[in-house]
């Protein structure tokens, strides 16, 4: 019979995923770097919302909300998995909203404005069952699939805008997003790059043995020589581990003082992250157990540049309001 | 409804609830009014709620009064735009003043939810003067059981502080009471300063009793987190760039004003916070950043 066939194949399928979670952190294992991670959570909840029982958008909402919750809790750490189950329940509320053809999809936030002029206290509770809701939902986390596909070239695209020739680059470990934005200029422009090796796991190495290879001048530095090299670079660009709300980040150890290093020498800092690590988190919320990550606060970050173009640190906030709904921060 | 019926009206809101907002009390006033206002045109209305809030304003010279008279009237013209007869549409914004009381009512609690978590265990907070949104998110902490001290600066010339220590005593929240000129001497010992605001500018600055800059600039050089807590009823359409930019009519008491006494000998009771000194602020529209503030204020008057 179908039906329930189809039940256990897709527990299965969450049971393996979740396991993957477990045992690989991001960069280790079979889930490498956050990238795959995002997708592989987007197809699972673009499953999820195809072969399970729901009659309405609540019913949805719920699901997902729960095996979210449980995908969490495998690896605490990897922010990506939060932040796409976020994406795609925003993504039923408006699918939602626009089957009922209400004109509120832009206004989803609280604001003054909309204090003063709604009419009724929003009851809002999904009841209400839309044939035509499963497709839409599932079209829209198509497109959230291809967006995730396309962001790496995005931001390597703009490369060429902010690395002139004869620039000295510095970078800390390995990103693979800052390294295909390196990669990218090197096609057309001539400038060297240092790369802090980032202890203990040194994975500052791979970084320099991959640029050099696309013919990149590359050289490996210590971490504790960042400071005494920083009077001769021009830019630092490095990648993140996860965007908070407040535009702070929370990077790769040793990431913190990179950043000093850098506003003690008034030079730029460019962060190149995708949008899928935007995470509603402030950075009290966010537990870190692990002196594996670093918190950078927002005013030592020059530019974030992202696959939808660059931005300040103090304009995070708006990204966020568009990206996610201010009930789905607390899952 | 005459100026004193509006006054008296005025003044027992604030004596009936001495924990209400001062902002809350004028609005409830303006929405009394509305509903007795006997006028035949929409702008017979404004202007005769617009004298309202002046006299308001005379009574109580704080910035929130102007803020939330601001915030009805602006209340009133995006309701007016969509109904064309008096009566109807006079129906219509008492209703929703109701709601919207209803609503702001609510705020404190949900600014309350959202900053209590910034509260860790064993935290030592210092706070200036008397504020009942800070004593709310206190009272929040408290009852989730964790443990905290608090530092109060006296706050004169009201010695405003002292009351808030014994608001806080009756918490059972351990709490000492430190000069305002103690400030910079106690602020190593502390983990974070949170303060309320009678008024929050289009920069995402503030507008508080006077020390709150001073406080602000020594937890800058501290580094220690400078949170405000406000309601959102409270952003104001002001952008001051210096202490001198702030109108006259908020910096000293309604009384002192009337009486036409020189300005430059009078104490000024409240001064002005930048933006680039406050870490965060805790609204019922969310944790924003100071530069979200101004987004707001757009999304609301254009």
């Amino acid at each position: 019979m179908p039906g329930p066939d189809r039940e256990t194949d897709l527990t299965e399928r969450i049971e393996s995923f979740l396991s993957d979670l477990k045992r690989g952190g991001s960069g280790t294992g079979p889930l490498r770097g956050s990238a795959e991670t995002a997708r592989e959570t987007t197809a699972l909840l673009r499953r999820i919302t195809a072969q399970a029982r729901w009659s309405s958008a609540g019913d949805l909402m719920e699901i997902i909300r729960k095996e979210g919750r449980r995908m969490i809790a495998a690896q605490p750490s990897e922010t990506t998995v939060g932040n796409m189950i976020r994406r795609v329940l925003k993504i039923v509320r408006e699918e939602y909203a626009r089957s009922r053809g209400s004109s509120e999809e832009t206004d989803q936030q609280e604001s003054l404005h909309k204090l003063l002029t709604s009419g009724g206290l929003s009851e809002e509770n999904f009841r209400q069952h839309f044939t035509a809701l499963k497709a839409n939902v599932i079209e829209a986390i198509n497109e959230l699939l291809t967006e995730l596909e396309g962001t790496t070239d995005n931001i390597a695209m703009q490369a060429l805008e902010h690395i002139h020739s004869n620039e000295v680059i510095m970078t800390i470990g390995r990103s693979r997003t800052a390294e295909a934005f390196l990669k990218d200029a090197a096609r057309k422009r001539k400038f060297h790059v240092i790369v802090a090796e980032c202890a203990p796991f040194c994975q500052g190495h791979e970084m320099a043995t991959s640029l050099s290879k696309a013919g990149i001048e590359t050289t490996v530095i210590a971490d504790a020589a960042i400071f005494a090299v920083m009077s001769r670079v021009n830019k630092v660009i490095i990648g993140t581990q996860t965007v908070l709300a407040n535009g702070g980040l929370r990077a790769v150890n040793g990431t913190h003082t990179l950043a000093l290093a850098a506003k003690h020498h008034s030079t730029p800092l460019i962060v190149c992250a995708p949008m899928f690590k935007l995470s509603p988190q402030i950075l009290s919320k966010v537990n870190v157990h692990c002196p594996v990550f670093d918190y950078v606060p927002p005013e030592l970050i020059t530019l974030f540049i992202s696959n939808i173009g660059g931005h300040a640190p103090s304009y995070i906030y708006r990204l966020m309001s568009e990206l996610y709904h201010p009930e789905d921060h607390e899952l | 409804m005459n100026e004193e019926e509006l006054v008296e009206y005025f003044r027992a809101q604030m004596r009936t609830d001495p924990d209400m907002a001062s902002a809350v009390a004028a609005i409830r006033t303006l929405l009394e009014f509305l509903k007795r206002d006997k006028g035949e045109t929409i702008l017979g209305l404004r202007e005769s709620l617009t004298s309202a809030t002046d006299c308001l304003t005379g009574v109580d010279s704080s910035v929130a009064v102007s803020s939330g008279g601001e915030l009805f009237l602006r209340f009133i013209s995006l309701t007016s735009l969509e109904h064309e007869d008096l009566s109807r549409c006079k129906k219509v914004m008492e209703e929703r003043g109701e709601l919207f009381l209803e609503k702001i009512s609510m705020s404190r609690t949900k600014v309350a939810k959202l900053c209590h978590t910034f509260i860790k265990d064993g935290a030592k907070i210092l706070t200036h003067s008397y504020s009942r949104v800070v004593l709310r998110v206190l009272e929040k902490a408290a009852a989730e059981k964790k443990r905290f001290s608090v530092y109060v600066t006296e706050s004169q010339p009201d010695s405003a502080g002292r009351q808030m220590a014994e608001a806080l005593r009756n918490l059972n929240v351990p709490v000492t009471v430190v000069l305002d000129a103690a400030v910079g001497y106690v602020l190593e010992k502390v983990d974070l300063v949170i303060v309320g605001a009678e008024g929050v500018v289009e920069s995402g600055g503030i507008i508080n009793k006077i020390g709150t800059y001073q406080t602000a600039v020594c937890a800058k050089a501290h580094n220690k987190p400078f949170y405000v807590v406000a309601e959102s009823f409270k952003f104001v359409r002001l952008y001051p760039l210096n202490q001198q930019d702030v109108p006259d009519r908020f910096k000293y008491k309604a009384d002192t004003l009337k009486t036409g006494a020189n300005l430059s000998e009078e104490h000024p009771i409240i001064d002005y916070t930048p933006p680039s000194l406050i870490t965060l602020l805790f609204t019922d529209l969310g944790v924003l950043t100071p530069s979200a503030v101004s987004d707001e204020l757009i999304k609301l008057y254009l």
